[in-house]
């Protein structure tokens, strides 16, 4: 950072202000005519990194089944109380699985402590940010929108395995 | 006569309001374009090709805007303040000549609306008319944000309207008349008065900024501590009047400086190249379009280069550095045309 | 008494305590499994392991007795590294279920995990594979990988409810709990081992998977289920009953409550057939109205009666306060004689552990409170014959269903001229009442209820009812509880529009113009022990949360 100065500090010509006017337009205008940096979104969209943080999804198993065994520990890191996560039980080995799991979006912070606290690796985050909706109700996401199957989800796995 | 005193006046009238409508919203667009460039960004480019069309895609949307007056508002003031901005900042360009006269169907006219002797006093009346304008808008708001935006900018206006009559003090002396042609015939080849009177021009032009509300200047609006000055607590279509009129504004601005200072329609020259009547008329009113055009891109481009002031700072400069410097610019002017004649 | 240092600090005895039972006393926890301070010391789980001065090895603290001069280490070097290394064990063959485990969040074997353990296994063969999922009983499953065999369960069943069901088989890591051949784990105490098994192994079949131990709160109060009034904790999330589990009060239930009572007193809150506000009878249909409407018509329809032709019956599972205020209303205000409650005892049905004949939680308190015939009034089997009769014209009822009695009784009650019905639920005589009042359930009040012993405990409120707030009127709170909105799912949960039986009739008596200055049951408490001795000086901070005994005549006695 520069060093701030005071107004005994400038000399006569700084004083004269116009030089300094001059100057700073130069760096205006000399700026107006280089490349721009704009990402022109919906053309052209942005893939992000695995290391990114978008839409938390549930895996989903290559069977069509939810990894998640609703231990609810996501909904209690969740300081944003985004998480609801109902148990029951069922026949499959797992013994527990989310009869109901729902983030609402609208509470979302897209922190991630879901995906670092969970046990099982099943919930994740995913790099979808295209998210819209018209009503409180709809940014209620249910398993029927957070369930993703897992080979869309590797990269993000392998990046948390990774990081571990 | 009904042809010299009605239809073409009306025809003149009318071309000019178009005229100014167009430029004006481009002028917004054009803002918003090279404060991108400036800021490496890409700017509007939805509405049309490059974004062309966003200037009408804005009016559309402030017209289906709602029209919000506050409570406590003066109805009356309220509603009148954008319509006084507005007619303020269209009826000064009825005196500016856009060039020559010229002669169409047999008849010579005269391409500014009226050319009438005191065209440069009328400019000035009726700009600082604009000052009512901000104040009305400022206390009828019944907002302390608007209040003060309307004080300071009244203040701002009545100081830097000494420094600017000074300096225009200082061209009436070359042109020994208060007619816009004669101000402009008298700049004849490279005599422009801000050649001759490089200081008046500073002062005229730093004056302008200021009387335009324009950065570093826009202290009636400040948006960081007044949230939006004096237009606070407008909305709809009584916001664009504001924002209409401070375009308006800044071109009556551009085109007074062109005429006082930077020759106005003329082109150093042209009559030695010998073309003929039309062309050379066609070529010196696009010389005065690109003189403005480009005195609009100075406005914008100052804009996103220049932080604003401090209310002292901009007092001090006022009072203390724009007053003596047009005064000295006057006794310069004095000195020189003494010299000259 | 004789003294004993425990890390550095003397501490007192009583000749023939344990190591760990002093050390509890003074508030000293030493990790323990096995022990059970209402069992007997089987010592198996090793994790109490202390160093004492001047023993050669490290002894438990379970089984080890104090004595006088001894120098007992509970967190030197040599006892932790010793529960470092049982825990160790203990872990070889414990699945790493936690996220599945339902005992998560209130399992002894992961909060030691946390406090003694190293936090990783150096075991890595393969865990020994055992049943999961078996049912021992209609209530309790049984997870055998879980299980870290501390036999708690079965010294319950051989020594708590003597019915020895429960058993070891197999030896070293593949030892496992069963039940006897031919028997099933059906007792009626039997999910009691789902609270003392200290990790997962054993759980509650009606409440598994349900929630989650943190997502809940826990309200100490009371089991409607019999005159017994054990103390339990209601367990709420998102304003509804998930569970009930008994709380320890050695006067009265020690630390068990029966299945009967766990399982089948807390469903009726959140029934279906719950009353959801006001209902006026108008042209055959019940119709919702306002409170302060129902109350001037009840005064209106009341007030042009003879009072020999009104009567009051009361209930046994109204607290004292309520049934204080009946009884002040009808002498007082209907100046009516008649008023009396109707006992629900089921002879046989008692045990001599916990169970009581007596079903209901407050007949000692009703009666106490006042709910008794005034000189020359009806008894109950009076008040109902004349209801027969036709000589009883107008009738309140408070929670009791007369008219499933018998058939003869529903069409005398839909003779009445007046017929007030105060209930939590819709049943058959709410059908032909005039006009019902919705009133809350025990898990919905404040109050006091007097058990057969005489003991005056508190009930708390568990839910809300509409009227009622979480945060302002001091109920237990969950982590939702505490940030949930209108928008969220779970900050919408359902709140009846109910009062407790005192709030009703204070109203009512309003309406008779009749002002009582009560604005909480406690004042009504504090009301009481001005005129019944019994209830002399008590407010709710004395009877706190172990209930108070009460000081009864020998007259009351009797």
């Amino acid at each position: 950072m520069a060093e701030k100065k005071r107004l005994k500090d400038l000399t006569v010509w700084q004083k004269a202000y116009i030089p300094e006017i001059a100057k700073g337009l130069a760096l205006t205008l000399k700026t107006m005519f280089k490349p721009k940096f704009t990402m022109e979104y919906p053309e052209v969209k942005f893939l992000p990194p695995s290391s990114y943080r978008g839409r938390p999804v549930l895996v989903e198993e290559a069977g069509g089944e939810e990894r998640c065994v609703a231990c609810g520990l996501c909904a209690r890191v969740c300081p944003a109380l985004a998480i609801e996560v109902q148990a029951a039980e069922t026949e499959r080995e797992k013994e527990r699985y989310p009869e109901r799991f729902e983030i609402n979006m609208l509470r979302c912070i897209f922190c991630g402590f879901c995906e670092e606290v969970c046990p099982e690796e099943a919930i994740v985050m995913s790099k979808d940010y295209e998210m819209v909706f018209n009503n409180r109700e709809d940014a209620i996401y249910g398993k029927d929108k957070l369930l993703v199957s897992v080979s869309q989800l590797q990269d993000r796995i392998n990046f948390l395995r990774s990081h571990k | 006569m009904l042809i010299d005193f009605i239809l073409i006046p009306l025809v003149k009238i009318l071309i000019i309001v178009v005229l100014m409508l167009l430029t004006v919203s481009y002028s917004v667009y054009f803002e918003r374009k090279i404060s991108a460039w400036a800021q490496n960004r890409i700017g509007p480019n939805r509405v049309g090709p490059a974004g062309i069309f966003q200037p009408f895609a804005d009016v559309f949307k402030l017209l289906f805007k709602e029209d919000i007056v506050p409570k406590v508002a003066n109805k009356p003031l309220h509603t009148l303040a954008p319509i006084l901005a507005l007619f303020v900042a269209f009826t000064t360009y009825a005196v500016i000549p856009i060039g020559p006269p010229v002669e169409i169907f047999g008849k010579m006219i005269n391409l500014a609306v009226v050319d009438v002797n005191s065209g440069v006093l009328l400019v000035l009346a009726l700009t600082s008319l604009g000052v009512y304008a901000i104040t009305f808008s400022g206390w009828s708001s019944g907002s302390k944000y608007s209040l003060l935006g309307g004080v300071r900018s009244s203040a701002q206006m009545i100081s830097y309207e000494i420094s600017m009559g000074f300096s225009v003090a200082g061209v009436l002396i070359f042109a020994e008349s208060l007619r816009p042609s004669d101000i402009i015939s008298s700049q004849s080849g490279w005599m422009w008065n801000a050649v001759l009177q490089p200081i008046g021009f500073l002062t005229f032009l730093t004056a302008s900024f200021a009387e335009t509300n324009r950065l570093p200047f826009d202290l009636p609006e400040a948006e960081p501590e007044l949230v939006g000055g004096y237009h606070t607590e407008y909305s709809s279509m009584k916001f664009a009047g504001f924002f209409l009129a401070e375009y308006a504004n800044m071109i009556i601005a551009s085109a007074m400086i062109v005429m006082l200072y930077l020759g106005g329609w003329q082109v150093p020259y042209i009559e030695t190249l010998g073309l003929s009547a039309g062309l050379q008329a066609s070529l010196q009113i696009a010389a005065f379009f690109v003189k403005i055009g480009a005195l609009l891109f100075f406005f914008i481009w100052v804009r996103w280069s220049i932080p604003r002031f401090r209310y002292d700072q901009l007092m001090d400069l006022g009072w203390k550095v724009m007053f003596p410097l047009s005064l000295l610019n006057l006794v310069w002017a004095a000195i020189l045309a003494m010299i000259m004649n | 008494m004789p003294k004993f240092t425990l890390d550095g600090n003397e501490i007192e005895f009583k000749p023939g305590e344990t190591i760990i039972e002093a050390a509890k006393k003074v508030g000293v926890d030493i990790p323990h499994f096995c022990w059970h301070p209402s069992l007997s010391v089987s010592g198996n789980c090793r994790v109490c392991l202390v160093e004492i001065e001047k023993m050669p090895k490290l002894a438990i603290a379970c089984s080890t007795t104090a004595s006088e001069g001894m120098v007992v280490h509970s967190q030197s070097e040599k006892t932790l590294s010793a529960r470092n290394a049982v825990m160790e064990f203990l872990l070889i063959n414990h699945p790493l279920d936690c996220p599945i485990c339902d005992e998560a969040g209130e399992c002894k074997l992961q909060d030691y995990a946390y406090q003694h353990s190293k936090g990783e296994s150096r075991f890595t063969e393969e865990k020994v594979h055992k049943d999961k999922r078996v049912p021992l009983g209609p209530n309790v499953m049984f997870d055998g990988e879980r299980c870290i065999s501390c036999s708690r369960c079965i010294r319950f069943a051989d020594e708590i409810t003597k019915t020895g069901e429960l058993t070891f088989v197999q030896r070293g890591d593949r030892v496992t709990i069963v039940t006897f051949p031919g028997k099933e784990f059906d007792n009626a105490y039997s999910l009691n081992v789902t609270d003392i098994c200290p990790v997962g192994a054993l759980t509650n079949r009606d409440f598994r998977f349900k929630a989650r131990v943190w997502d809940m709160s826990a309200t100490k109060t009371i089991c409607s289920g019999c005159a017994r009034g054990c103390n339990i904790e209601v367990w709420v999330r998102n304003n509804e009953i998930l569970r009930l589990t008994p709380s320890q009060n050695d006067a009265v239930n020690s630390f068990w409550m029966c299945d009967y009572g766990r399982l089948e007193t807390f469903k009726q809150v959140h029934s279906n057939e719950r009353i959801n506000g006001v209902y006026m009878k108008r042209e055959g249909q019940d119709v919702k109205v306002s409170w302060d409407e129902a109350y001037a018509n009840a005064a209106s329809e009341l007030k042009h009666l003879n009072k020999d032709q009104i009567a009051v019956i009361a209930s046994a599972s109204s607290t004292c306060e309520d049934n204080f205020m009946l009884a002040k209303f009808a002498k007082s205000v209907l100046s009516t004689k008649h008023v009396d409650y109707i006992p629900h005892v089921v002879p046989g049905s008692g045990d001599d552990l916990l169970i009581r004949e007596d079903k209901s939680p407050n007949a000692f308190g009703t009666e106490l409170a006042g709910v008794h015939p005034a000189a020359g009034g009806l008894n109950r089997d009076a008040i109902l014959d004349g209801v027969k009769k036709g000589t009883i014209k107008a009738l309140i009822v408070v929670d009791e269903d007369l008219a499933a009695m018998s058939p003869e009784m529903e069409t005398a009650l839909a003779k009445l001229d007046v017929l007030i019905a105060v209930s939590t639920h819709h049943n058959r005589t709410t059908a032909l009442a005039n006009i019902i009042f919705p009133s809350a359930t025990y898990a919905e009040k404040n109050g006091t209820w007097v058990n057969f012993q005489g003991r005056i405990q508190r009930i708390r409120p568990a839910v809300t009812t509409l009227e009622a707030d979480r945060t302002l009127d001091n109920l237990a709170q969950s982590r939702l509880d505490k940030f949930g909105t209108e928008y969220d799912r779970w900050g919408r949960s359902v709140k009846l529009d109910a009062r407790p039986v005192w709030k009703i009739f204070a109203g009512l008596s309003t309406a008779f113009g009749n002002k009582m200055k009560y604005t909480t049951a406690e004042d009504v408490l504090i009301d009481m022990g001005k005129s019944i001795d019994a209830f002399k000086k008590l407010d709710y901070e004395k009877i706190g949360e172990q209930g108070v005994q009460l000081e009864l005549s020998a007259k009351v006695k009797a």
